[in-house]
């Protein structure tokens, strides 16, 4: 099955090397869509059937955590899979966001391996609810 | 900061550039870094919580293709444009600063990074940072990397 993945990043580096990972990881990618920040993502989410999303803590605009919360308070956070990718990820930090419903944590800088394991888990978790 | 952070901070630095850039760093006395005639480009940015400052990463600008194509995995030749490369850049600092703040201040410390910014520094402010002692000096795969920690006390 082939998944629509959205990156939510404001550095087109980490949105590119993100993709690199997804296709040296062997995932199986349908459409990728790109947002710089929470508030574009919530726009491309209106518009775009999206299976998985990859997003920042640190944007401006709309911070990574805004953006959960905005996913949290609407309910959609329950059937779309959210995996923060950041290196600001503190414990406390990691502990709210999960609790707003983010499913995964990956640190910066990561290898297409780990990305791997997150999208067979949380992919996994979330086909079989 | 006292020298078990200063040693910690190096450590980190070192492994999270390694690890982000796949080039080879090491510690270098500031006399062994050689400034040349070409621009030098400051990236630099904020944080606050448990530790406010400042962190930048200052490097020649002719090591930015090298570090872009590291990251991206791209020929050096495919990074064609300077936003590209001063994200970059922008995007190493960006790692390197969360990484850092945890080894300073710990695994459940709280803070926040601010979106950091390029600047292509005069002749006098990189003077001025490479005399700083909140400034120290690498190598990067050969070439010369500093790093600058402001710390705000208080």
């Amino acid at each position: 099955m082939a998944f629509n993945i959205l990156l939510v990043d404001d550095s087109m580096t980490v949105r590119a090397v993100i993709k690199k990972a997804l296709t040296l990881a062997g995932v199986d990618v349908g459409n990728i869509y790109e947002a710089e920040n929470g508030a574009v993502a919530l726009e491309v989410l209106d518009k775009e059937w999206v299976d998985l999303v990859f997003a920042d803590i640190s944007m401006p605009v709309m911070d990574g955590e805004q953006f959960v919360t905005k996913l949290n308070e609407s309910g959609a956070i329950q059937e779309l899979p959210v995996v923060i990718v950041s290196s600001a990820g503190s414990e406390p930090r990691i502990a709210r966001l999960k609790s707003l419903g983010v499913r995964d944590y990956i640190q910066k800088p990561f290898t297409p391996e780990q990305i791997r394991e997150v999208v067979d888990s949380v992919m996994g978790v979330a086909s079989h609810e | 900061m006292n020298e078990t952070n200063f040693a910690e901070m190096q450590a980190t630095f070192l492994e999270v550039v390694e690890k982000l850039t796949f080039m080879f760093g090491e510690e270098a006395e500031m006399d062994e870094i050689e400034v040349g005639d070409e621009p030098w480009v400051e990236a630099r940015m904020k944080f606050t919580g448990d530790l406010n400052g400042s962190l930048a990463v200052i490097v020649q600008e002719s090591l930015q293709p090298e570090i872009a194509a590291n990251i991206l995995g791209l020929d050096a030749d495919g990074i064609d444009t300077k936003e590209m490369l001063d994200d970059a850049l922008r995007e190493m600092l960006n790692v390197v600063c969360g990484h850092v703040i945890m080894a300073l201040v710990g695994q459940d410390s709280n803070f926040d990074l601010f979106a950091p910014s390029n600047e292509v520094l005069p002749s006098e402010a990189l003077q001025v940072l490479m005399s700083d002692s909140a400034t120290t000096a690498y190598l990067l795969d050969d070439e010369p990397l500093l790093l600058h920690l402001q710390i705000e006390q208080g």
